[in-house]
């Protein structure tokens, strides 16, 4: 069904798309679920004025979700930024692709800022890196497009369907998961999938707790989570598994492959 | 353009001076045994060439148009009025940019010829020897590193060239340090450590500052953290009124009391108080305190050590909210 990513595509424009860094993040990709369509310098292209061209003529052809270019094309003097050219004429005829460009190497943030601002400041434009890991860059994009996916799969076997409110272990439907605990583990699974790192502060679940000690009461119904999980998956979850209380702040997903 | 065939040609200078030397022994021959000169002329000779390449190539890059004729956009700075002091920092920084462009260029080869031979272990075999796993992660690692480095050098240029006034553009700082957690966390996780970020409140919006400056800073913090912490690093995000702060916090040994004072100093590391051979540049926690009191914040540290049982040190970077560019600020 409705998967982390269902058949999206991804546009890669970049003059050096077989090379290794630019084959790590398709590959991320297509593990991820996405199909990547590449836009490749073509015998007799003289300059960047042919990749823009072409990138825009991909665009209308093949409706990506998302764009992935890069700032440089060529050595040419006049190619070295030719992808802030590309990007203007992205975001000018289609405002609301999310474009995500590769900066050279370690060369950032003051272009970046040089750059955004000649932008709409809505635009959905971001930049990585070119050195990111695929991971990295597989998350921003994730981010960019956008829009939350109804099925999250959490580790290799836990799937989280956000409009049934429903929790899957391995195909089987877990009806302990309902209610408040369905929505403790939401949030939780979607600060997760939005960035891997991310912790839910005690402030925000709170509101999925009775009683007069709402932490005891939180802790309470992420202890029956995780009975209930731990049942499912055939293994007890300890103190460091899947849902983590990190120094009392709060509590965040560590999913295991 | 034309600066382009002289440093080619300063570039096979460097390898052939590098390849004569390396080679000496086995091709060259030895002229005396007894004198001191006792060693193939072709070590000599290769030596020769490889430092000639090397000032070539400097000079290409230090003294664009100092060479009238020989360098592309020459005249640029040439001969005439005698340079001003900004006027050789803006050459500086204009050097660094090329420089940091081209030293990009080899790392990105390294890296991602190391995620091709990843890639190639594992569909050879399905799962990648753990040992050779731990060499390829220890190379990925360096990458972050490098690119610390380098942006560390930049800026402490920029800073180097003068006073310049703090930005204040419209900033998120969730997401800027939720990208900076992502960088790190392969490599924290690799090292078997785990980074947590948050914000309070979860929503927590847009402040007017500089950006890449909150970035720098961040990195540097959240880069000493994953190397020293034992296994838990947190970043958190919060604000009153008037400032906000980003508390970057490890579980690692701590820093002893003795040392606090010296952190913030540039070029400090405890193995130069020791006197000890040096294996970091000790310029992250200069360069980002230097970039905090540019924005009119602070940059202080915290820190208790083992054997106590609550070990840890936390850094915490307050800035002002500040006001859009224009607006008074309050
Ligand atoms: N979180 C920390 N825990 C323990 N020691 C730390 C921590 N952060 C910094 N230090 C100590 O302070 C020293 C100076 O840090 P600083 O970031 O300025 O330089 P560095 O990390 O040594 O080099 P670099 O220029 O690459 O950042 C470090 O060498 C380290 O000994
Ligand atoms: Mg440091």
């Amino acid at each position: 069904m409705n998967d982390a990513r269902p058949g999206g595509s991804i546009l890669i424009v970049d003059d050096e798309a077989a090379s290794p860094l630019v084959s790590a993040v398709r590959r991320g990709l297509e593990k991820e679920g996405w199909r990547t369509v590449v836009v490749e310098p073509e015998e007799g292209w003289r300059s960047g004025e042919d990749f823009e061209a072409a990138a825009l003529y991909a665009i209308e052809e093949s409706r990506p979700d998302g764009v992935l270019l890069d700032v440089r094309f060529g050595d040419h003097r006049d190619d070295l930024f030719k992808g802030l050219d590309i990007l203007r004429k992205i975001v000018t005829e289609h405002p609301k692709l999310p474009v995500l460009m590769f900066t050279q190497y370690t060369q950032g943030p003051d272009r970046e800022t040089a750059v955004r601002s000649t932008l709409r400041w809505d635009a959905p434009v971001d930049f990585i890196d070119k050195l990111a890991s695929p991971e990295e860059v597989v998350l921003r994009l994730r981010r960019l497009i956008g829009t939350a996916p109804e099925v999250i799969r959490v580790g290799a076997r836990i799937t989280l369907n956000v409009s049934t409110k429903t929790v899957e272990v391995a195909g089987t439907l877990m009806s302990e998961i309902s209610g408040m605990r369905f929505e403790i583990l939401r949030e939780l699974a979607v600060a997760w999938y939005r960035s891997p790192g991310q912790l839910v502060p005690f402030a925000t679940l709170e509101r999925y707790s009775e009683g007069e000690d709402a932490r005891a009461s939180l802790r309470v119904r992420v202890r029956e989570i995780k009975d209930a999980l731990g049942k499912a998956l055939g293994e007890r979850l300890g103190a460091g598994d899947l849902i983590i209380n990190v120094r009392d702040q709060g509590y965040r997903l560590v999913p295991k492959d | 353009m034309g600066s382009r065939p002289l440093r080619v040609a300063a570039a096979v200078l460097v390898v052939a001076g590098a390849l004569g030397v390396v080679l000496s022994p086995l091709l060259g021959e030895t002229v005396s045994e007894e004198s001191l000169w006792g060693v193939e002329p072709l070590a000599y000779v290769g030596g020769l060439l490889l430092i000639a390449g090397l000032a070539v190539l400097t000079a290409s890059y230090a003294l664009p148009g100092v060479l009238p004729g020989m360098f592309g956009k020459g005249g640029t700075a040439s001969g005439g009025p005698a340079h001003t002091p900004e006027r050789w920092s803006e050459i500086t920084q204009q050097y660094f940019e090329v420089f940091h462009h081209d030293l990009g260029r080899p790392l990105s080869r390294i890296v991602g010829k190391e995620r091709e031979l990843r890639a190639v272990l594992e569909a050879r075999s399905g799962t990648i020897d753990p040992a050779v796993a731990d060499l390829l992660d220890e190379i990925e690692r360096q990458g972050p590193n490098f690119r610390l480095m380098m942006s560390n050098l930049q800026v402490l240029i920029q800073l180097e060239a003068g006073p310049a006034p703090g930005r204040d553009d419209a900033v998120e700082p969730a997401e800027v340090v939720r990208k900076i957690v992502e960088r790190y966390n392969a490599v924290a996780g690799e090292m078997g450590k785990q980074i947590t970020w948050w914000s309070e409140p979860a929503e927590f919006g847009i402040v007017y500052s500089d950006g890449s400056a909150i970035e720098h800073i961040v990195t540097n913090l959240v880069d000493n953290a994953v190397r020293f912490a034992g296994a838990q690093v947190e970043v958190k995000l919060t604000q009153n009124p008037t400032h906000f702060f980003v508390r970057v916090w490890d579980d690692g040994q701590g820093i002893p009391a003795h040392y606090l004072q010296h952190l913030f100093d540039r070029g400090w590391t405890p193995e130069s108080a020791r006197r000890d051979e040096k294996v970091s540049s000790g310029l992250g926690l200069f360069i980002a305190q230097t970039l905090a009191g540019r924005q009119r914040g602070e940059l202080t540290v915290e820190s208790v050590t083992a054997p106590d049982p609550d070990h840890h040190t936390g850094f915490l970077l307050s800035l002002p909210l500040g006001s859009p560019a224009g607006a008074p600020s309050a």
